[in-house]
């Protein structure tokens, strides 16, 4: 591999990938890698590795390199990250929103996964509150999420603070009498979920899915009512409350992405995958300790059909 | 009584009485702020209308440099990423026994026979749990980190030597840098660096840097003037005199230096990871923390701590042995040691081909130590849990809850058994009062001082003080313990937090650093004493002091979290089990270098073991003592930004909250205010330390 600032910038630990790339299927535009951003959980790392597979296939140079949540974004609008396949809407900032406005960050449209974010509990709890999953449940029997700090009213685990404070808006706007308690970050809200579950202690949390956690624990969401058009977290009431607007999970490039490789920006707005097949996956990794490597490859193996036409 | 006598009690007789019309004055004024809050907003909040946007400020400022500057910094990013990247590919690409090899020579220049097989053992961990790559990774940067940030810290430390006026203006760079988070910088690096390892690099030299510039400057400073002058006495020139007489002088100190920028650069590994770009130890722990994998996130910390303890070791016995072997030793006796070395690495690499076994540990050798973790900490859940639960519970009903909003809220029938009634301040009041007049009584005119005022606090709680108020009492207790200096700083100190909108935040960082400061120098102080008396228990105590020290705290996280669940009372822990390892090490080594004269003379006239501890061992180990608590508190204060992770709403989250929103504004004024409440208790330890000596040395005379 040629020494360049942006080689050194890779991962050695994963660009084994590029060396052995086989013979390309089509002339590609440059033998610039694509740098393709690798976050910290199990679902993206699979279609990052999904799309970097594919695109190998098409005869790009492609490198993996891991990228924080937020920093990536920075990295994309400076074109040292190319493209992120998988990226949540939700816990998103400034940085990105305004990215887009500018032109700085590329959305490729939606990679087909199907969010739900609303609060989880387990099942074992419908018999402490038996009107569950709907949320006027909630309202007789707070005291069965209670705890020291929170007495009388319910705990309710939220989003981390800087993800937003979405779940207070709607517990104060229905006038829920539940204490709305900061997550502090993804691992210890599953910690918590994990030790709660452990010990079969109540639990109430928001919550999103696809998660790799729904793969080792069986969880129930809590329902709302429906709503037309959007769902706004500030503005609802007890007996009409839709609950949570929806994420989308998107595919963002740089916006030098469709310049410099147009054959893979094609590609990349074909390229889909859902819930269920990205679930399967993690199940397999996760918990049946296989490798993301092998996983990958077979579904690629598998889904032939599937992908053909993305990379044509 | 002599007439010098009476001349010395008059002026502390009148001073005394000053004190405690002061002290009375501050009580009043407080207990009026407390009776008047409820009918005026602007004593429980600082008016909105005084405060000033001291975070659009900064991000102006920032904005700009990025806007004007931003091409500088990329350049610097080119420049530093193909040094990285070499050491990187060098690292890959030597087989992991000649790595072993390398550091097992190093160790054993440095230390002799025990530490190569602390070495080897330590990597072959490395190997066994299959994070060999991630580990080189880690290696590359710390390997360009510590040589940058020890050429930076020497340049200044030597600048600082040379000019008094120039170290009177680094002393507060040096703080700061030291003690804002790092969290709060990351941001701007990102910006002017671009994304890349090279942010890391940044981030770990600024981190790293200062104890170098401090070490130089004390090391060049202490240089006995006999040296000094024999140098001159040889005609020794300028430049002669500071390379070949002064710096081989201060050597030892200077290593020390590299020692503690060695050790404060791997802290930062973890810090550089969350930027990404390094598929390195600190990311393999951030992946494994947010999944909530407790086995597998502790032995990837692990082996950031098993690193950090070989580069401690080498490089603080390279500091030891300065000094001996200076004498002329012909080239084949100084050099055939590394040649040795040298050749083995290139035997090794030419029987790679032969011996696969050699570049590359078998895969099947590889053990996984994370599941068997993973169920021991279930099982102690659920076999420990009801018993813990209690435990906090108690701890926050009790002590948590009414230091920070007070007993007259934070006594209910849920925590307390009943509520807290006007007739419970009454008897409250009377009982204070009580203590007190038996305080005055018995002359013990600060310990009376000290009831009222902890008892006002315990009432009202830290966090529903009125500002005014909790002004009032530090600026006094500034001006007592170190006059007017330390008075003005602690009022700048606390008006920079109210001027910038943080004193709400502010006062819940204090309250959980108080809380876990305080726990942490008592849990400290005594396991030390303890170790002081037992050589087995410090042994026993030592791995597992240098692990809590520098393994990620990220990964006690995880079992504490699952054990006490999202909160306070959590993050309380965490910051605890960071923090009391100074307090347990200044105290055991206080105690263990009190004069051995003494000691023998206490003993010949007859003290008890626990005479021996208590009456002349402790008094004689307090400056050490104290030191430990300066260190607690810092220790404790860094910790908060990590205590964020787990829920708490004090400054430590502002930082994330600003991190994340991309708003440098808010997080770093957020740092800063973390910052200064570190610098003014730093300032009030040392000024209770000059007090100490001044009183010891009027006492011998």
């Amino acid at each position: 591999m040629k020494l360049t600032p942006k080689t050194a910038i890779g991962v050695l630990a994963l660009s084994a990938f590029t060396l052995s790339g086989p013979a390309a299927w089509a002339q590609v535009e440059t033998d610039e890698p694509i740098r393709i951003a690798i976050n910290e959980w199990t679902g993206q790392h699979i279609s990052a590795n999904i799309a970097a597979e594919l695109l190998k296939k098409m005869g790009y140079n492609v490198e993996l390199v891991t990228a924080g949540g937020l920093p990536q974004f920075t990295a994309l609008a400076q074109n040292e990250i190319n493209l992120n396949p998988e990226v949540w809407d939700n816990s998103v900032t400034d940085i990105y929103t305004d990215g887009l406005q500018t032109g700085a960050i590329v959305n490729m449209g939606s990679l087909g996964l199907e969010p739900r974010e609303s609060w989880i509990y387990p099942a074992y709890m419908e018999e402490a509150c038996p009107g569950l999953p709907s949320y006027q449940a909630l309202f007789d029997c707070a005291e069965a999420f209670a705890t020291a700090e929170t007495f009388p009213n319910g705990r309710l685990i939220t989003y981390p603070a800087d993800w937003g404070t979405r779940s207070k808006s709607v517990v104060e706007g229905i006038g829920l009498p539940f204490n709305p308690v900061p997550g502090g970050s993804e691992g210890t809200m599953v910690a918590e979920l994990k030790s709660a579950l452990a010990s079969q202690a109540p639990i109430i949390m928001m919550f999103w899915q696809p998660h790799w956690v729904f793969a080792e624990v069986d969880m129930k969401w809590v329902e709302w009512n429906e709503v037309e058009g959007e769902c706004i977290e500030e503005e609802q009431v007890r007996d009409t409350a839709c609950g949570f607007s929806q994420a989308s999970v998107n595919k963002i490039v740089s916006n030098n992405f469709a310049a410099t490789w147009p054959n893979a920006a094609a590609f990349i707005e074909e390229f889909t995958l859902n819930n269920e097949q990205q679930n399967i996956m993690i199940n397999e990794i996760d918990q049946k300790g296989r490798s993301l490597k092998e996983v990958v490859a077979e579904w690629i193996a598998d889904n032939e059909a599937t992908w053909t036409p993305w990379i044509q | 009584m002599s007439q010098a006598d009476a001349i010395q009690t008059v002026p502390t007789a009148k001073v005394r009485a000053d004190v405690r019309a002061g002290w009375l004055a501050v009580i009043v004024f407080a207990l009026l702020c407390v009776l008047a809050q409820a009918q005026f907003d602007w004593l429980e909040t600082f008016p909105e209308a005084l405060q000033l946007p001291v975070e659009a400020w900064f991000n102006i400022g920032m904005d700009w440099i990025v806007a004007n500057f931003r091409a500088v910094f990329q350049t610097v990013t080119l420049v530093f990423t193909y040094p990285m990247g070499w050491i990187r590919e060098t690292l890959h690409w030597l087989p992991w026994s000649g790595f072993v090899l390398v550091m097992a020579a190093l160790a054993f220049k440095a230390r002799g026979a025990g530490l190569p097989v602390f070495t080897t053992l330590s990597l072959v961990y490395v190997l066994t749990v299959g994070l060999w790559t991630e580990a080189m990774n880690s290696f590359a940067l710390v390997f360009i980190s510590v040589p940058l940030a020890v050429l930076v810290g020497f340049v200044l430390g030597v600048w600082g030597f040379a000019s008094k006026r120039v170290e009177r203006a680094l002393n507060p760079v040096l703080e700061i840098a030291q003690t804002v988070p790092a969290f709060a910088y990351l941001l701007p690096i990102l910006l002017l660096f671009g994304f890349g390892p090279v942010v890391g690099l940044v981030a770990s030299v600024l981190f790293a840097f200062p104890p170098m510039v401090r070490n130089t400057i004390l090391g060049l400073r202490d240089v006995p003037s006999d040296i000094i002058e024999s140098g001159q006495m040889s005609g020794a020139n300028r430049a002669q005199l500071f390379w070949l007489v002064r710096f081989p002088a201060g050597r030892r100190q200077i290593l020390v230096g590299v020692n503690q920028t060695t050790m404060a650069s791997l802290s930062m590994v973890i810090i550089a990871s969350m930027i990404g770009g390094t598929a390195d130890i600190g990311w393999e722990v951030l992946s494994t923390m947010r999944k909530a994998e407790f086995g597998a996130s502790l032995v990837a910390g692990i082996v950031i701590a098993l690193m950090a303890m070989i580069l401690d070791r080498i490089t603080f016995g390279m500091a030891e042995r300065e000094g001996r072997g200076l004498e002329h030793r012909g080239f084949l006796k100084r050099y055939g040691f590394w040649f040795a070395i040298a050749g083995s690495i290139a035997l090794l690499i030419v029987l790679r081909p032969a011996l696969p076994i050699l570049g590359a540990w078998p895969e099947t050798w590889q053990i996984d130590l994370a599941e068997p973790l993973d169920q021991a900490i279930q099982w102690f859940i659920l076999a420990f849990k009801p018993l813990l639960e209690a435990m906090k519970n108690s701890v926050i009903f009790f002590v948590m809850l009414p230091l920070k909003i007070g007993l007259d809220k934070a006594v209910s029938p849920f925590t307390w058994g009943f509520g807290w009634q006007p007739w419970h301040t009454a008897v409250y009041a009377v009982l204070v009062l009580a203590g007190t007049v038996a305080a005055i009584h018995a002359g013990r005119v600060r310990l009376a001082i000290a009831v009222v005022l902890g008892a006002l606090v315990l009432l009202v709680g830290i966090a529903d003080m009125p500002w005014p108020a909790s002004v009032a009492i530090l600026v006094y207790f500034g001006w007592r313990m170190g006059g007017s200096g330390l008075a003005t700083g602690t009022a700048l100190a606390l008006s920079f937090l109210l001027v910038s909108g943080s004193w709400d935040k502010a006062m819940l960082s204090i309250h959980l650093t108080t809380l876990a400061v305080l726990a942490s120098f008592l849990i400290g102080t005594t396991l030390g004493i303890i170790a002081a008396q037992n050589d087995w228990f410090s042994r026993l105590m030592r791995p597992i002091n240098d692990t809590l020290q520098t393994m990620p705290p990220f990964v006690l996280l995880i079992p504490i979290v699952m054990l006490f669940k999202i909160g306070d009372f959590t993050a309380l822990l965490a910051i605890i089990s960071y923090a009391y390892v100074p307090a347990f090490r200044y105290a055991e080594h206080g105690l263990r270098h009190v004069s051995k004269d003494v000691v023998e003379a206490a003993t010949c006239i007859g003290a008890t073991p626990m005479q021996l501890l208590l009456q002349v061992k402790l008094p004689l180990a307090l400056p050490n003592i104290m030191l430990g608590l300066n260190q607690t508190i810092m220790y404790g204060m860094a910790m908060l930004v990590i205590a964020a992770l787990v829920g708490t709403s004090d400054l430590g989250q502002e930082v994330y909250v600003g991190l994340s929103a991309g708003n440098f504004g808010q997080g770093f004024v957020a740092g800063l205010g973390m910052a200064i409440i570190a610098i003014t208790a730093d300032r009030f330890c040392r000024a209770w330390q000059r007090n100490h000596e001044a009183r010891l040395q009027k006492g011998a005379a």
